[in-house]
């Protein structure tokens, strides 16, 4: 028995942060049905990667990682009769997703005071950039903006340098899985006490959340972390040092005292540990530089799976920085189980990230690929929401189910 | 209106924040956390940021942010008296939350079959850096090593041409949040399957994993066309960076045709914007070297909030580069009442994010500030048996 198994999911999302709060769901035994249409195709269908670099809304890598386990009913929107449906496959649902803009779900008749009409104990969730209210909340929000909205940038680069990015579109997946812990939470107050209830989550809130101690510090003393690159406020040496071979770099990081000596002593220095200079943590952030440039001469000679090595062996925090083809051929990740591969019609069987969390007594599992693009409509219609032949030809001839 | 996670007891042990910010998400829905901190204290009281710079154990803004609506209570997990006092906690406990790190779970007394005969509906959920097994498990780690571990830090850093430089950090201990997250999720699962099953289990999150869970679209680029994905790849769409107004930076990002035209009519439609190298969001990253050039010099005179609110108006999808002041003073967050005044006596009173969603029928509530050191060690253990002359013998052995 898997946890969510028999949780039903009516799932309006898009893009990433939606889709990525219904992914945990499905990873936890959830049915969660996408409601896609062709003509509003989910940006995540139309970006690469894509097998030889063909395009095609089947075959996009991007689409298959965060919506494996999913179903697809498609269904246009836009047109009345798809509303019905779509309410009818409510009615048979225990949670609803969106990611609309603010007021879409309304506009269509999908608002919360509809649906609870519709299933009055339902728990839907609105995930938006800025949230349900506000001044702010009919503004446009892209996921790579909402790094610099939430402060993060501000925080972020290296020293001396502007704000800087995180690498990815940090927001959405912060914010998918602040819905996922929502939505949870209601399912067990709803079985507690039959309520359902209307969830707002405002990513630009979720990215906040995770600066806390800023803000803190803002509050308190009007002042901000300078940006500092790699190093840290309470740890030296810690950075990330160049090594043998095509960007081949390791993340090395001394805890304390204790750490810095086990690495003087790794690099073949062990009488740095007592040198005045670097023998307390504000000796080394003083010498930092120095500190650096030393780490630098050692690790660039050096392989960086022998630095990690020597140093894990050493007790030391140190770990290569993984490009993706390196997670991909990971022996730990491998021989984990972390990696899913399935067959999918369009693409074939592919290497995907899978459910970082084992449930030893309830095991949970990937159980099938990523839908193509309205795979399920006619198992959902038939199967779920009980009609007959007549009606889903007659929805199909008049160009609803695209 | 009661909360969402009214009567679930949870213990929380380990230090600073991934096992933290999981038990304060299920805090704030109204769990009853018990937060066990060794004698001398969760290293995030340490760690700071301080009211005027000044350290002190009970004013750390991390500790103080992390630990909302807990109560606290230290016990030395490392000592058979204090295993066997945490043990008699976890007979009655819903939920155990820890980060201790694998090689030291079972010096800790986290041993989850020895605690699960005690309790049989006990869920445990340990965050690892890399899990329970593999070749990796015992591996020491930091937010750095992780974050790079899981192939974050590779995605991140000065862009082409500037190969020398390293790959770069996020702010904050992102992998422990994301660790925390991951955590929420499974233990409420956990929780949610003790319905039906009536028993507890085991949960295990790896850090790493988590984050290779989150590399967007980045990681598939291996599987699907055998190529790698770094931070010195050229964007394939422009623009989408940041620009330096007179009072700040903004990010633009204008990667629609239609915005890039509205983008153009607000800065009034320069000549240099009608030329073929900048026809299509293609050709504007292709030449993106002279385009940031002409761009930069118009923002240089935009006031950052005039021109976000401008684009915006616009349906241009721009963003300020926020500074926490420019957070605690948006008009919009005030207006949400995102921020949460925290006041505990003898602490100058701190502004932290509140509420990160808003439930219409159980809401988030701040109830009380992060525990004193120790507060509620008394009244916790008496509830477990423990009389104020057995107290005063644990004090004077530190174990409490």
């Amino acid at each position: 028995m898997q946890p969510l198994e028999g949780i039903r999911v009516a799932d309006f999302t898009w893009v990433w942060a939606g889709p990525f709060c219904t992914l945990q769901l499905a990873h936890l035994g959830a049915e969660v049905i996408r409601i896609e249409s062709g003509n509003r195709t989910c940006v995540t269908r139309l970006l690469p990667p894509w097998p030889d670099g063909t395009p095609g809304v089947n075959r996009s890598g991007y689409y298959n990682q965060y919506n494996q386990g999913k179903l697809s009913l498609a269904l246009d929107l836009k047109r009345p009769e798809a509303i019905v449906v779509a309410k009818d496959l409510i009615a048979r649902s225990d949670v609803v997703c969106e990611n609309f803009a603010a007021g879409v779900m309304e506009r269509m008749g999908l608002g919360y005071d509809t649906v609870r009409q519709v299933k009055p104990d339902v728990i839907m969730i609105s995930l938006s950039g800025y949230g349900a209210t506000g001044p702010e909340s009919e503004f446009v929000s892209y996921g790579p903006a909402q790094v610099p909205l939430s402060g993060m940038s501000s925080l972020t680069g290296y020293a001396g340098w502007p704000p800087m990015h995180v690498g990815i579109s940090y927001g959405d997946p912060t914010g998918g899985l602040h819905g996922a812990v929502a939505v949870l939470a209601a399912l067990l107050h709803r079985a507690r006490t039959g309520e359902g209830q209307y969830i707002d989550l405002s990513q630009q809130e979720t990215s906040i959340a995770v600066l806390g101690d800023a803000i803190a510090g803002q509050s308190w003393n009007g002042i901000q972390p300078a940006r500092n690159g790699n190093r840290d406020p309470h740890m030296a040496p810690h950075g990330v040092f160049r090594c043998n071979g095509e960007q081949r770099w390791v993340a090395i990081a001394a805890r304390d005292d204790d750490d810095w000596r086990r690495l003087a002593d790794a690099m073949g220095r062990p009488e740095l540990a007592t040198e005045p200079r670097f023998a307390t943590l504000s000796a080394r952030q003083a010498h930092e530089d120095e500190l650096e440039a030393m780490l630098r001469e050692w690790t660039a000679a050096r392989a960086a799976e022998d630095v990690v090595r020597l140093l894990q062996d050493a007790g030391v925090p140190a770990f290569v920085s993984m490009s993706n083809s390196d997670l991909s051929l990971d022996a730990h990740l491998q021989e984990t189980g972390f990696f899913v591969s399935l067959d999918h019609p369009e693409v074939g069987r592919r290497q995907h990230a899978g459910i970082p969390w084992r449930l030893t007594g309830t095991p949970c599992a990937v159980r099938r690929a990523a839908p193509c693009l309205g795979e399920h409509t006619d198992d959902v219609l038939r199967r779920i929401l009980g009609y007959d032949d007549a009606r889903i030809d007659a929805l199909r001839r008049d160009g609803v189910l695209v | 209106m009661g909360s969402a996670l009214n009567g679930i007891r949870v213990l929380e042990c380990g230090e600073l924040v991934s096992a933290a910010y999981a038990t304060k998400l299920l805090a704030d829905l109204g769990a009853d956390v018990i937060k066990i901190e060794p004698p001398g204290g969760d290293r995030a009281r340490r760690h700071g940021p301080f009211p005027r710079d000044v350290s002190h154990p009970e004013h750390s803004g991390l500790f103080v942010y992390l630990n909302t609506n807990k109560r606290g209570v230290t016990l030395d997990l490392t000592q058979a008296r204090g295993r066997a006092l945490f043990d008699r906690l976890a007979a009655s406990a819903d939920l155990v939350v820890h980060n201790i790190p694998p090689p030291l779970m079972s010096a800790h007394g986290i041993e989850y079959e020895r605690l699960a005969a005690l309790n049989p509906g006990l869920v445990v959920t340990s965050i690892t850096p890399f899990g329970l097994s593999g070749p990796h498990r015992d591996y020491a780690f930091t937010d750095l090593t992780l974050w790079n571990a899981g192939g974050v830090a590779y995605l991140n850093g000065g862009g082409p041409g500037t190969d020398d430089l390293p790959p770069l950090r996020a702010y904050g201990p992102q992998s422990e949040y994301q660790g925390a997250l991951n955590g929420a999720i499974a233990s409420l699962a956990a929780l949610f399957a003790r319905l039906r099953t009536g028993r507890g289990q085991h949960v295990v999150v790896s850090i790493q994993e988590c984050l290779v869970a989150i590399l967007e679209l980045t990681f598939e680029f291996f599987p699907y066309m055998g190529l790698v994905a770094s931070r010195l790849g050229v964007k394939p769409i422009q623009p989408l960076d940041f620009f330096e107004c007179r009072d700040g930076w903004i990010f633009i990002c204008c990667v629609e045709e239609h915005q890039w035209q509205r983008f153009v009519e607000l800065m009034g439609s320069p000549e240099w914007a009608a030329m073929e190298l900048f026809e299509n969001r293609l050709s504007r990253a292709a030449n993106w070297d002279a385009l940031k050039l002409l761009l930069q010099e118009w923002t240089k005179e935009q006031s950052v909030a005039e021109l976000y609110m401008a684009a915006q108006h616009r349906r241009i999808p721009f963003a300020p580069v926020s500074t926490m002041g420019d957070l605690l003073a948006s008009e919009h967050l005030q207006a949400r009442g995102f921020f949460a005044l925290v006041s505990q006596p003898g602490m100058p009173a701190v502004h932290v994010p509140g509420a990160p969603y808003r439930f219409s029928a159980t809401p988030w509530e701040l109830r009380s500030p992060a525990p004193r050191l120790g507060e509620h060690t008394a009244d916790v253990l008496a509830g477990v048996g423990v009389s104020a002359g057995e107290l005063g013998v644990l004090k004077r052995e530190g174990i409490v």
